[in-house]
C-alpha cells in the first residue's frame, strides 16, 4: 500500500515552521486559534490513536501471557517468556532474513525502474503523457490480492503461460516449477510486488524531477556535460529529498509484505515473512500470547527502520526544506 | 521541451519507451482478463489466451452458484470502503485545514502521529482488535471494518490534504476576514470551493486503499454480513471441494478491478497530482 | 456485556431470517455452517426445513474452502461463545480440538446409537473424542488408487485383482516413464498422504493423541515412519511425482493423471465425477474414461493391508446454540441414508452410511461404490488430538518439499519440531 508519501517532508516542514511558538504572551485571537486548531484536528488525532495505540498496548499486554484461544483456562502470566521463545528461535530469524531480502531487492529494483519510468513520463511527448499516466496508475490502484493471483497463475505449472513462452531461456522449461523452491518462489513474489508498487515510487520521483531547475540543466548542457553527467551531477542531487522519502516509505511498506506471500506460497519453501509468521501464530494457531509477541517485535522492527532512515537522512530533509 | 525540435528518430524512440511502459502496466491485467474467459479444462492449456472465450465464470459469480458469496462481498466492499473514505476525508479535511492554516501547539504531534499510524504493521493490531470486537459485538459487522480502515486511510488523507491546502492562496481568506467574515465563514465561503478538488482527489486515493485491504477483511469477518471481496476470493470453490476455483477467482478479480480502472481513466490527472503533491512540494 | 452481544447477534440472525422468508414468527432458525460444495448442503437444508414442518428452519452460512481456514474461523467464533452457530460441518481432524475446548454440545446416547447404525467404522472413529460421540457422521471420504489400464498392463500389474505396493508403482512408473499422482503441496493434502503411508506401514504419527500438549509422543521415529519417508524420497528424488510435485494438490494430481504421462494416482473419488464432466464439456476424450481403473489404496509392504486416508464431514452441534435439541434433530434429518445417497450422487461426496451404497443411483453414478465402502472400512483417521493443527503444520514444515525428505532425518526433524512446539518452546 502506498499510504505514506508526504509524511517525512511534512514532519520536517512542521518542525522548521517556527510558527507554533508560544513564548510571547498570547492574544485572545491566538488563544481562539489554538482552540479551534484542536477542535478541528482533534477528532482525527483521537481516532488515529484509538485504532492503533490501544491495540498495540493490548498486544503488548497479551504478549506477556501464555494464552491459547481454545484453552482459555490455562492462561498464565509468563513475563517475557514469549519474547525469549521468539528471539531464540531460528524460524523468527529466518523470517526476518527473508523479509529483509525481499525488502532490499524490491526497493533497489523499484528505485531504478521507478526512476526510469519517471524519466520516460517526464520527457514523454505531450500526446503520450496522459496515456502513460493512466497506464501506470492501474497497477497502483489494483487490489494487491488480485495482482498476486495474476502473477501466481501466470507462473503456476498448472495454468501459467510463462513456461511455454520463455522456455527458450536457459533454466526455464515446460517443467519449471516456480513455486517448488525458495529462489524461484521469491522471484515471483518480488516480481508481483515490484509490478504493483513501482508506479507509486515513480510518481513520487516524477514530482521530484519536476523540481529540478531547468536552467541548471541548460547550464550543464552549455558546459558540455553528457546526459549521464547531467543525471549524476544535476538531476539526482537536486531531487535527493524526493528519492529518500520515496525509499523510506517503500522500505517500510515492503517490510510489511503479506498479501503476496499469503496468496502464492502460504510460506512454503521458506518464504515465510514476519507478517505471515505473526498471522500464523495468532490467527492459525490461536496462540494469542506468542502471536502478540511476534506482532510487537514486528512493530519494533518497523520503528527501528524509520528511526534509522530519519536519523540517516535528516540532512537531506532539511535541505529539501530550504528549497521551498 | 519543444517537441517540434525532435528528430523523427528520437520521436520513434519515445514511442517505443512509451509502449514498453504501457505493456508493463497492462500485461498482468490482460492476463487475468484472459484467464477469466477460460473454461475449467482450458485453464490448464498453458497458453495466454483461451481456446474458446466463454462467459461461464462471470455467470457463476454474478448469477450462478457463487452469486450469494460474491455479490454480498461486493456490496460489503463498496459500502465499507465508501463509508470509511467519507469519514476519513471529513476528519482529515478539518485536521488538514488546522495544520495548514492555524497556529496551535501540537501540530507536529499530529503529523508525527499520522506518520506513525501509516507505518504501523496492520498484522500487529489485528489480534487485539479481534478480541475487542468480539467482546463489544463489532466482530463481523460493517463498523468492525470501517473503524480499522480509518487507520489506513486517515493518515494519507491528512497529508495529501495538508499539501493541497498549503497551495491555496490564503490571502483570499484573510481578505474575507478583513471584510468582516469570521474564521469559519472565511473557511466555508472562500476556501471550500478552492479545496474541493483536493478533497475529491484525497477521497479517490483513500478509496483505493480501503478497497485494497486484505488482512482486516480475512481476520475480522466470518460471514457474508461483512466479508469484503479480497477476503471472499478464498471462499470460492470449484465443481467439488478439491477442484481449483481459478476461473471464478479470475472473474471476480476482473469485476473488482473495473471500478478502479474507471476511476483511473476519469481522474488520472488528479490522482497523479494528489499522489505527488506532498512529497516534494510539501 | 457478553450476554447482550449474544442476544443481539441472535436477534439479528432471527430478524434477517424473518425478513428473508417472512414466515411464521415462532419458527426457530438454525444456522448451519457448511464447507463449500456443489450446492448439496443448501438443498439438504431446504429438504430438512420442509420435513420439519415448522419445527425449525435451517439456514446455511459458508465457511472457507481450506479445511484449516474453516477451523480458524469456527474456533474464533466458538471461543466467543457465538450462539448463532447451531450446526457445523466439521473436517474430522479438527473435531478433538473443538470437543476438548467444550465448543461442541453433547450428543445424547440414544441419538449417538441411532446415527452410528450402519456407519463405517472410520467415520465413527473420526467423530469420537474420549470415547464419546461428539459429532454426527455425515459423509465420509477416502482415497482410492486410480490407474490407467494401459499403463498398468504394460507394466504387468493388475491392481484390480492383486493388491499393489508403492514399490511396485514406483518401479512401474519408472519403467514406463510416467508420473505417479501424489499430493506434495505444503498443505493438509501432504499430511493426508504421510498419515496413510505411516498407517499402512503399521505405525502411527502420534502414540498418545489424547495426551496433554507437553506429553504428546510422536511415533514417526520408527520403522513405519522411515518406510513412509523412504517412499516419498523414492518418488521425489526420481522425479516420479512430476515437475510440480512440491505444490501439487488433489486437483493438480488429477490434471497430471489425465494427461499423457498419467499412470497411477492416489486421490479422492471427486476425480471420477470431474473427469466425466471434462468429457461432457468436450475437453477430455471418452477413451480416457475407458482407460481408467480403480483399486484399493496401495500397500507399503507386500501382503499387508493398506490403511487408506479418511476424510469427509461430520456435523457438530454448537455448544452455545439456543436450540441444541432442534439442532440435533436437524442433524439427524440431514444424515439419513436417503439424503446421503442424494448428496453422493449430486455432489460426488461418498456417504458414511453403508445403506446409502445400496441406492441404485449411487451404484450407477459410482461404478466403484462398493470399493469406496470397502476402503472406508479400512481407512485410518489422522491423529485425533486437540493439537492437530500443530502436528499437521509441523509435519508439513519438515516434510516439504518432498525432495528433501529422507528416512534418516525427516522423522527425527518432525518429532523434534512438533514436540518443541507443543511444549511452547518454538514458533511454527
Amino acid at each position: 500500500m502506498s499510504t505514506t508519501q508526504a509524511a517525512a517532508g511534512e514532519v520536517s516542514g512542521a518542525a522548521g515552521d517556527g510558527r507554533d511558538g508560544g513564548r510571547v504572551p498570547l492574544s485572545d485571537r491566538a488563544r481562539a486559534e489554538r482552540r479551534l486548531g484542536w477542535w478541528l484536528a482533534g477528532p482525527a488525532f483521537v481516532v488515529m490513536l484509538l485504532v492503533t495505540a490501544y491495540p498495540i498496548l493490548q498486544a503488548f499486554y497479551e504478549s506477556l501471557f501464555k494464552y491459547r484461544l481454545t484453552d482459555p483456562d490455562a492462561r498464565e502470566f509468563t513475563w517475557l517468556n514469549n519474547y525469549v521463545v521468539v528471539l531464540s528461535d531460528s524460524i523468527w530469524w529466518r523470517a526476518v532474513g527473508v523479509t529483509v531480502l525481499i525488502t532490499v531487492i524490491t526497493v533497489a529494483v523499484e528505485a531504478v525502474l521507478g526512476f526510469a519510468l519517471a524519466l520516460v513520463m517526464h520527457r514523454a511527448l505531450t500526446t503520450l503523457r496522459p496515456i502513460l499516466r493512466t497506464a501506470i496508475l492501474i497497477p497502483y490502484a489494483i487490489i494487491t490480492v488480485v495482482s498476486a493471483f495474476a502473477w501466481f497463475y501466470a507462473f503456476s505449472i498448472d495454468s501459467g503461460f510463462v513456461n511455454s513462452w520463455f522456455n527458450w531461456l536457459p533454466g526455464i522449461s515446460e517443467d519449471t516449477n516456480w513455486f517448488g523452491e525458495f529462489g524461484t518462489s521469491v522471484f515471483v513474489i518480488i516480481a508481483s510486488e515490484i509490478w504493483k508498487t513501482t508506479p507509486f515510487i515513480s510518481l513520487l520521483l516524477l514530482a521530484g524531477l519536476a523540481q529540478v531547475p531547468e536552467d541548471l540543466q541548460e547550464a550543464a548542457k552549455v558546459d558540455g556535460a553528457t546526459w549521464w553527467q547531467r543525471l549524476y551531477k544535476v538531476t539526482i542531487p537536486n531531487m535527493k529529498a524526493a528519492i529518500m522519502v520515496a525509499l523510506l516509505f517503500r522500505t517500510l511498506d515492503a517490510f510489511r509484505i503479506f498479501d503476496n506471500v499469503f496468496i502464492m506460497t502460504q510460506g512454503a519453501n521458506n518464504t515465510e515473512v514476519v507478517s505471515f509468521l505473526a498471522y500464523r501464530q495468532t490467527i492459525s494457531r490461536l496462540e494469542i500470547g506468542l502471536g502478540s509477541a511476534v506482532s510487537v517485535l514486528l512493530f519494533l522492527c518497523v520503528v527501528l527502520i524509520s528511526f534509522l532512515f530519519i536519523k540517516l537522512f535528516k540532512v537531506d530533509l532539511a535541505s529539501a526544506r530550504g528549497e521551498r | 521541451m519543444d517537441e517540434g525540435q525532435l528528430s523523427r528518430g528520437t520521436k520513434a524512440w519515445w514511442w517505443v519507451a512509451g509502449i514498453a511502459v504501457i505493456v508493463y502496466a497492462l500485461f498482468p491485467v490482460a492476463w487475468i482478463v484472459s484467464l477469466s474467459f477460460k473454461t475449467p479444462s482450458d485453464l490448464a492449456n498453458l497458453q495466454f489466451l483461451p481456446t474458446n472465450w466463454v462467459w461461464d465464470n462471470y455467470d457463476n459469480i454474478l448469477v450462478g452458484d457463487a452469486q450469494n458469496l460474491f455479490l454480498s462481498a461486493l456490496r460489503n466492499s463498496v459500502g465499507i470502503s465508501l463509508i470509511a473514505t467519507f469519514i476519513s476525508v471529513v476528519l482529515a479535511t478539518f485536521a488538514a485545514y488546522a495544520i495548514a492554516r492555524l497556529d496551535f501547539p501540537g501540530k507536529r504531534l499530529i503529523l508525527t502521529t499520522a506518520l506513525a499510524v501509516a507505518i504501523f504493521p496492520v498484522i500487529s493490531i489485528v489480534t487485539p482488535l479481534f478480541n475487542l470486537w468480539r467482546n463489544i459485538g463489532l466482530y463481523d459487522t460493517w463498523p468492525g471494518l470501517i473503524i480499522p480502515y480509518l487507520s489506513l486511510t486517515l493518515p494519507i488523507s491528512i497529508w495529501t490534504l495538508s499539501a493541497f491546502f498549503r497551495q491555496i492562496p490564503w490571502e483570499l481568506e484573510q481578505a474575507a476576514q478583513v471584510d468582516g467574515a469570521t474564521t469559519w465563514q472565511a473557511f466555508r465561503k472562500v476556501i471550500v470551493p478552492l479545496a474541493t478538488p483536493g478533497v475529491f482527489t484525497t477521497a479517490i486515493i483513500s478509496f483505493f486503499i480501503a478497497w485494497n485491504d486484505f488482512v482486516y477483511g480475512i481476520s475480522l469477518t466470518s460471514t457474508e454480513a461483512a466479508r469484503p471481496v479480497p477476503a471472499a476470493l478464498a471462499f470460492f470453490t470449484g465443481a467439488s471441494q478439491f477442484e481449483e476455483p481459478t476461473g471464478a477467482i479470475a472473474a471476480a478479480a476482473v469485476v473488482v478491478t473495473i471500478p478502479v480502472v474507471i476511476l483511473v481513466l476519469l481522474f488520472q490527472r488528479r490522482i497523479v497530482s494528489g499522489l505527488t503533491q506532498g512529497a516534494v512540494k510539501g | 456485556m457478553r450476554r447482550r452481544t449474544v442476544s443481539v447477534a441472535a436477534a439479528t440472525v432471527l430478524l434477517t431470517a424473518l425478513a428473508a422468508c417472512g414466515s411464521d414468527e415462532t419458527t426457530p432458525t438454525l444456522t448451519w455452517y457448511i464447507n463449500p460444495d456443489n450446492g448439496g448442503q443448501v438443498e439438504l437444508a431446504r429438504r430438512c426445513t420442509e420435513a420439519a414442518d415448522g419445527a425449525y428452519r435451517i439456514e446455511t452460512s459458508l465457511l472457507p474452502r481450506e479445511a484449516s481456514a474453516q477451523r480458524e474461523q469456527l474456533a474464533r467464533r466458538l471461543a466467543a461463545n457465538d450462539s448463532s452457530i447451531d450446526i457445523i460441518s466439521l473436517d474430522p481432524p479438527f473435531i478433538p480440538e473443538l470437543a476438548e475446548a467444550g465448543f461442541l454440545a453433547e450428543i445424547p446416547d440414544d441419538v449417538a446409537e441411532a446415527v452410528t447404525e450402519n456407519v463405517v467404522q472410520g467415520a465413527i472413529d473420526g467423530a469420537t473424542w474420549r470415547d464419546q460421540l461428539v459429532a454426527v457422521p455425515f459423509w465420509a471420504n477416502t482415497q482410492l488408487l486410480w490407474y490407467r489400464k494401459s499403463v498398468a498392463q504394460a507394466a504387468g500389474l493388475d491392481p484390480e485383482n492383486e493388491p499393489v505396493t508403492w514399490e511396485q508403482l514406483i518401479a512401474a512408473a519408472q519403467s514406463q516413464d510416467k508420473y505417479l499422482g501424489v499430493q506434495g503441496i505444503r498443505a493438509e493434502a501432504l499430511t493426508v498422504w504421510i498419515n496413510a503411508l505411516v498407517a499402512s506401514a503399521g505405525g502411527e504419527i502420534l502414540d498418545n493423541p489424547e495426551a496433554p500438549a507437553d506429553q504428546v509422543q510422536l511415533g514417526l521415529e520408527s520403522d513405519a515412519g522411515q518406510a513412509a519417508a523412504q517412499i516419498i524420497e523414492d518418488i521425489a528424488r526420481n522425479g516420479l511425482g512430476g515437475p510440480g510435485l512440491a505444490n501439487q494438490d488433489e486437483n493438480g494430481a488429477m490434471l497430471q493423471f489425465q494427461g499423457d504421462r498419467g499412470s497411477f494416482m492416489v486421490n479422492w473419488p471427486f476425480v471420477w465425477a470431474a473427469t466425466l464432466a471434462g468429457v461432457e464439456a468436450g475437453n477430455l476424450d471418452q477413451s480416457l474414461v475407458d482407460d481408467i481403473g480403480w483399486a484399493l489404496y496401495p500397500a507399503v509392504a507386500e501382503g499387508e493391508e493398506s490403511r487408506p486416508p479418511y476424510g469427509g464431514i461430520s456435523l457438530g452441534i454448537g455448544a452455545f446454540s439456543e436450540h441444541t435439541d432442534l439442532a440435533i434433530e436437524a442433524a439427524q434429518c440431514i444424515v439419513t441414508p436417503e439424503n446421503q445417497a442424494y448428496y453422493m450422487v449430486t455432489n460426488g461426496n461418498p456417504a458414511s452410511n453403508t445403506e446409502a451404497y445400496d441406492d441404485p443411483e449411487v451404484q450407477e453414478t459410482f461404478p466403484m461404490a462398493d470399493l469406496i465402502r470397502e476402503s472406508l472400512e479400512a481407512a485410518a483417521p489422522r491423529p485425533q488430538t486437540p493439537y492437530y493443527n500443530e502436528v499437521s503444520t509441523g509435519l508439513q514444515n519438515t516434510w516439504h518439499p518432498p525432495s528433501s525428505v529422507t528416512p534418516d532425518s525427516s522423522p527425527e526433524d518432525a518429532t523434534t519440531l512438533i514436540t518443541e512446539v507443543l511444549k511452547g518452546e518454538r514458533l511454527l
